[in-house]
């Protein structure tokens, strides 16, 4: 009997096609899109995750990362005094200008780091040594700050340019994840970020900290907020908080969210009406099939398994044609793409659902069937 | 199989194995980057951390200049071992010199004088005499014996007038001399040459910010180390503690208690810079240490761990009184 149901629905190899196509377009569109909007939600975090540092310190009304509170510089040192910190740094963040030698002004992100460890620095370096921003006025950038700059032929390890009129001299060139409001980043030392900003009287803009290896982070962290009254997050939850805040105070999470829908009805839809008019044009054969007394069960066993061959078979499809376009596309980092397994096990879920609703809308045709259609 | 025969199905193999394939690279997780030098780590299971900075055992001594003024010569030079009362700078006594002269010139003429006034008395003395010897009252009137007499008692006081002069002429000259000595600056006591922020030539002001000299004694050196106002109830005295030089957080150096500050003071922000920051107020806890076989420096800073004893009361049941309450609106 499968044997059957399978010759029936590839038989047609015009309306296979076309249930295929169907399946596909539907599967791609929600994978991409849902991709691109992870991918942009990754990249509104990069700030927290380009650190890579697994507690993050600060004032306890923080909405999002790049939205500074400074605060006092001794909490480095209640934050080390609390139970089950292995340790802990300070992290300088904030906005300033960067005057170029041709007179261009950009905007840059200065992430100041504590300068006898450099945590919180960038894995991998394109150009140069990290390690050359301990040298007077050096500051290192990355790889999106000298695309922003001006390429290249501008800005390249041992260009000098000014921070708040004072100067800075580029060592090294770190590669990182692309951040949402693309502002560049420049990595100095906390000493030195300190020097280059104008006054404040607070300076700290977070504290860096890691829980000691068998005590849970989640046991720190709540000790650190209850002793020292600051906020603390690990690195995930300060990214979520992050997210959650783009999405409130931005129209992504809606415009995203309706493409994703739009994909899953539009998919839902063409399924659902190929396979049904698929079922109709194949109605003589399963009366054929019900008059040599096939049972409405085996009948309905076998739209199932059409309906899921199809399903998954566009599912696979669909899914290699949108990896192959992340893979093509944004390898480089240029574009937002982040594919992950939940999203795939979610859009086969939601394929699922389609195949399994589009199938009974059939099983029903079926149940109703008379077995003298054949003869009509 | 039938399934197998179709081109799509292959098709929907490989775009998952692809998906799996990109899965398995992206979305691993790079581990973070080994630091450049160890960060400080407490080696206590509970803590109070503080910033130190290592200082001479006996507070290092701001030397200063009595009067504003240019400095004409500097004898020392940093890293000297000095003496008490050994000059340091000389600041420029021009001035006072001309000024000595003057007073000193001052001196001869009174001299001279007493001796004008020694003869007088002398002259009068004669002549008094002399009329005094004559017996015959009409050779000698009374008027001029009484004249004579009245002259030889103005000369006597006008010696005694001579003589207040000069010893007031010759405090003067010492007036002069003693602040002629006070323009030589001398070391308190003894101890090293720390510092030295200024060179020949310049001019020194009275109450910069920046001491002209850093005197203070480098063999036995202390860590002074700043606790935040908030975790000061978690010191005791007698706690231990380590210390860690920036960059160096591997190699301890063991501390030894000596005293706690009763005086809790604004914290000093070491950027540098000569306006201060005032933050916070931190109370200060004195270390002692052996010198480790590393060298260390005084004014260096050091990241200080202090062993501390949990508290019956965790922070957890008691809050913390800097979380904000809410208002009662």
């Amino acid at each position: 009997m499968n044997y059957v149901a399978l010759k029936m629905l590839f038989g047609d190899r015009a309306k296979y096609l076309m249930l295929l196509c169907g399946l596909t377009f539907a599967v791609m569109l929600i994978v991409q899109q849902g991709s691109i909007f992870w991918g942009l939600m990754m990249w509104s975090q990069a700030n927290i995750s380009n650190l890579n540092v697994p507690i993050w310190v600060t004032d306890p009304g923080i909405a999002q990362v790049d939205e500074v509170k400074p605060i006092a510089s001794t909490a480095v040192d209640r934050v080390r005094s609390v139970d089950g910190v292995e340790w802990a740094v300070p992290l300088y963040r904030g906005l300033l200008r960067a005057r170029l030698a041709n007179g261009e002004y950009h905007q840059i992100t200065l992430t100041g780091l504590e300068s006898a460890t450099l945590i919180g620095r960038p894995a991998e370096v394109l150009e140069g040594r990290f390690e050359d921003i301990l040298q007077p006025d050096a500051v290192a950038l990355d790889q999106w700050a000298v695309e922003r700059m001006g390429g290249p032929t501008v800005v390249t390890v041992g260009t000098i340019f000014e921070l708040n009129d004072k100067l800075a001299r580029v060592v090294a060139i770190a590669k990182t994840q692309k951040s949402f409001t693309n502002v560049p980043v420049v990595y100095t030392t906390y000493e030195r970020a300190i020097r280059y900003v104008p006054r404040e009287r607070r300076t700290l803009s977070y504290v860096l900290a890691k829980a000691r290896d068998g005590v849970p982070v989640a046991d720190v962290i709540q000790r650190i907020r209850a002793e020292t009254g600051l906020g603390a997050f690990t690195e995930e939850d300060f990214g979520f908080k992050t997210i959650m805040w783009v999405l409130k105070n931005t129209g992504i999470g809606i415009n995203f969210g309706t493409t994703i829908l739009l994909g899953f009805i539009v998919g839902m839809a063409i399924a659902g009406q190929t396979f049904y008019l698929f079922t109709i044009e194949n109605l003589k054969q399963f009366g054929a099939l019900k008059a040599m007394g096939a049972s409405t069960f085996t009948l309905a066993r076998m739209i199932l398994l059409q309906a899921f061959t199809v399903g998954l078979t566009g599912y696979g499809v669909g899914v290699g044609l949108a990896t192959a376009f992340g893979f093509l596309t944004a390898r480089g980092g240029n574009l937002p793409f982040a594919e992950t397994w939940q999203l795939l096990l979610l859009v086969l879920v939601a394929l699922l659902t389609i195949c399994l609703v589009s199938a009974s809308v059939s099983i029903l045709k079926l149940v109703r069937l008379e077995p003298a259609i054949v003869f009509r | 199989m039938i399934v197998m025969k179709r081109m799509s199905v292959w098709l929907a193999i490989a775009g998952v194995g692809l998906a799996a394939w990109v899965l398995m690279g992206a979305n691993q997780k790079d581990p973070m980057p080994q630091p450049i030098s160890e960060p400080p780590r407490s080696p206590y299971p509970h803590t109070v951390a503080a910033s130190g900075l290592i200082e001479a055992v006996n507070e290092n001594v701001r030397i200063a200049p009595p009067v504003a003024g240019l400095i004409t010569k500097v004898f020392v030079k940093v890293g000297d071992q000095v003496t008490e009362q050994a000059p340091l700078f000389q600041l420029d006594d021009r001035e006072l010199r001309a000024q000595l002269l003057t007073r000193e010139a001052a001196i001869p003429p009174l001299q001279a004088q007493i001796e004008e006034q020694k003869y007088k008395v002398g002259d009068l003395e004669t002549q008094l005499q002399r009329l005094r010897s004559v017996h015959d009252e009409r050779a000698v009137s009374e008027d001029d014996l009484k004249r004579t007499w009245y002259a030889l008692e103005m000369a006597k006081r006008g010696a005694q007038r001579v003589q207040a002069t000069l010893k007031q002429a010759m405090a003067q000259r010492d007036e002069v001399m003693i602040l002629l000595d006070r323009l030589t600056v001398r070391a308190p006591r003894r101890g090293t040459i720390l510092q030295v922020n200024f060179r020949a030539g310049e001019y020194a002001t009275l109450g910069s910010t920046e001491p002209l000299m850093l005197l203070g004694e480098t063999e036995q050196l202390q860590v002074r180390a700043d606790i935040d106002e908030v975790n000061a109830p978690l010191v005791v005295p007698q706690a231990g503690g380590t210390a860690s030089i920036r960059s160096l957080a591997d190699h301890t150096i063991p501390l030894t208690f000596v005293r706690i500050e009763p005086y809790v003071i604004p914290k000093k922000s070491l950027t540098g810079e000569n306006a201060e920051r005032v933050d916070t107020r931190v109370l200060q806890v004195i270390y002692r240490f052996e010198r480790p076989p590393f060298p260390v420096y005084a004014g260096q800073q050091v990241d200080v761990f202090i062993e501390r004893h949990p508290s019956p009361t965790s922070g957890e049941t008691q809050p913390s009184p800097v979380v904000p309450t809410e208002q009662p609106s």
